[in-house]
């Protein structure tokens, strides 16, 4: 294994940001590589608990060293300095690097670190990107597939998550890493986590069994697996959207990774102040809970779930 | 003047979100009644545009008889962050100016500018008034989409500004205010004036004066008052130089915001408090006018320094 640096920023008062990736060199020079980036945000724990632990899964617990057959590049932290004071964005000016690829060299300080990075990730044939979701929702783990023309939902089955969204393109999509790079050759995927701040044991293993899966199907290790799911493909319309009519104290009574049926309770909202209950939240439908608000209080028409739909 | 709601959410515990709209219009309507909207607070830490409609408002309140169009105002638009200092829409850390043109299926952020979007919808014209961000400060300046400048230049210039910066078209500005209502066939102009936090009564003054003029050309109000119209430079006829720092440090000016400067001018230093030193001194590339200059004195390497408008590339 090496240690690669992969971009240095310097700070007037703060120890540099050093962003290393830990190269692990396959036996065979013709085999599939990957790379693996793993925090790019400050508020991803899931994602750089993943990442680091692959290294040392890498490191560790192959017997053999052969039997790593592809390049495998693991980048546990972009991010250092927004994970150190739990800050999301960057910490001075709040912009987020998963919106400033393919990056610019002579621009502002993120789209510095976006174009050190995607310059370290060249020339892979796969590509996965550890991500939490926007807005203030957690998740099953699933995969992210943008509808770009590039994508191979083929490959990201090999992960053997529930469930791989297939998401239409939105304008903002065209500066994250995912979008980039395929665009430059790279079959990527983003592997979207829980964003749980703490860690729950059987949530990250199945993260973590989902790129062991990748990565023995594709031959770029020799490792044996169980298998995973056989991933559903969902598309934005197979997605019951579950909005809160009143806004309070939430409480899901189901969890994520749940099966539910029509008309089944599976929240209810409290009165802030007076404790009675002033919504109690249905299911329209039977289906999975794939995403769920992840705060005590709720806005009013806020999204409380996401489900997919069944049947 | 009337004041609605364009847009409310009970929060949690015991308070109410309202994204609120004030309306001027003529005692009759006719079926050619022009409509302008002014729109300011998208980020919460810009309060410039707040200034500027309460100026406008106090003058259309002082003047009603001259009202003969529609005018409405949506000074906040992101009344949760103005209030509480913060950019983006609290809790979700959204920009809002990257959510449209959202929806009702959206979250949170996503279904407020859906409503703001839907209610300008329909107006001839609208103006965006931004006020940089904390770190930078800018002169009076109109930003226009290539794409839609055929029918927003001509507004432009009337708009009292001192710089008219014509840029290509960008996928991810898309999700913008202006793009979004451009596509819907509102001319919106976007406005860049002053700094974050803060507010500069001397461009308030001189936007008001643009806004004033521009609605007495299109009728919107009907005065025989004369409003200023100044001469904007316009990035049509010249290239736009970006000077940003080379290294970490505090950034120390050396010259006067909007100045005219001349290639080599020094434009400030990056020093180091420990050590007394001087990290990296900055020189202008090019002469021209510095229509943009640090005020937030941090700065990591890439940290935008200074923009000038000066002559083209090829002529430096």
């Amino acid at each position: 294994m090496k240690t690669i640096e992969i971009l240095r920023i310097d700070s007037l008062n703060r120890s540099p940001l050093i962003a290393e990736g830990y190269l692990f060199e396959g036996s065979d020079p013709t085999a599939p590589s990957v790379a693996i980036v793993g925090a790019m945000e400050g508020e991803t724990i899931l994602p750089l608990y993943t990442a680091s632990k692959l290294v040392d899964f890498l490191r560790h617990s192959l017997d053999d060293e052969s039997k790593i057959v592809g390049n495998i590049l693991v980048i546990p932290s972009v991010n250092h300095y927004a994970l150190n004071i739990n800050q999301r964005f960057w910490p001075l000016d709040k912009t987020d690097i998963n919106t400033m690829f393919p990056g610019y060299g002579e621009g502002e300080t993120t789209q510095r670190i976006a174009k050190k990075l995607f310059d370290a990730l060249q020339g892979y044939t796969h590509g996965i990107i550890l991500e939490t979701r926007e807005g203030i929702s957690t998740c099953i783990p699933y995969i992210k597939l943008f509808e770009s023309g590039y994508e191979d939902l083929k490959s990201a089955k090999k992960f053997g998550y529930r469930l791989i969204h297939h998401k239409s393109l939105r304008p903002t999509d065209t500066v994250s890493l995912q979008y980039n790079w395929q665009l430059w050759g790279t079959k990527a995927y983003s592997i979207i986590c829980p964003s749980d701040t703490n860690i729950d044991l059987n949530t990250s293993n199945e993260v973590f069994d989902g790129i062991i899966n990748f990565l023995s199907k594709n031959k770029i290790i020799q490792y044996k697996v169980l298998s995973g799911y056989e991933s559903t493909i969902v598309k934005n319309r197979d997605i019951e959207i579950i909005k809160t009519s009143k806004s309070g104290i939430f409480i899901p009574t189901k969890k994520i990774g749940t099966t539910i049926k029509k008309d089944e309770m599976i929240g209810k909202v409290i009165h802030a102040l007076e404790g009675k209950v002033t919504h109690r939240i249905f299911s329209p439908c039977d289906g999975l809970i794939a995403c769920a608000y992840k705060n005590g209080l709720i806005f009013e028409n806020a999204v409380a779930f996401r489900v997919i739909k069944s049947g | 003047m009337q004041i609605t709601e364009i847009f409310s959410s009970q929060l949690p515990v015991g308070e109410k979100l309202t994204i609120k709209k004030g309306r001027f219009e003529p005692k009759e309507r006719k079926p050619d009644t022009k409509r302008i909207s002014i729109v300011s607070g998208t980020h919460g830490d810009e309060l410039e545009g707040q200034y500027v409609i309460y100026l406008l408002s106090s003058w259309l309140r002082e003047n009603t008889d001259t009202i003969s169009g529609i005018v409405d105002l949506y000074p906040a638009v992101n009344a949760l962050g103005i209030d509480t200092i913060t950019r983006g829409f609290p809790i979700y850390e959204v920009d809002l100016n990257r959510a449209f043109p959202g929806s009702n299926h959206d979250y949170l952020p996503g279904q407020l500018v859906h409503a703001l979007a839907e209610d300008v919808k329909g107006s001839d014209i609208a103006i965006d008034i931004h006020s940089s961000n904390i770190f930078l400060k800018e002169i009076p300046q109109i930003r226009i989409n290539k794409e839609f400048s055929p029918s927003t230049l001509p507004l432009a210039k009337k708009l009292n500004c001192d710089f008219i910066w014509i840029h290509d078209a960008v996928t991810v500005l898309e999700a913008t205010f202006s793009h979004t209502m451009n596509e819907m066939g509102t001319k919106t102009l976007v406005v860049e004036m002053g700094v974050g936090m803060t507010l500069t009564q001397v461009y308030g003054k001189q936007l008001l004066s643009g806004i004033l003029n521009l609605m007495k050309s299109e009728g919107i109000i009907s005065t025989d008052e004369e409003f200023e119209q100044r001469e904007p430079f316009s990035s049509e006829v010249g290239d736009v130089f970006y000077i940003n720092s080379p290294s970490a440090g505090l950034f120390v000016q050396s010259i006067t915001h909007c100045a005219i400067i001349k290639k080599g001018d020094v434009i400030g230093t990056i020093v180091d408090p420990l050590s007394g030193k001087i990290h990296d001194t900055l020189y202008a590339p090019s002469g021209g006018i510095l229509f943009t200059l640090r005020e937030f004195p941090v700065v990591y390497e890439g940290s935008l320094i200074a923009r000038i408008f000066g002559e083209s590339h090829e002529n430096n």
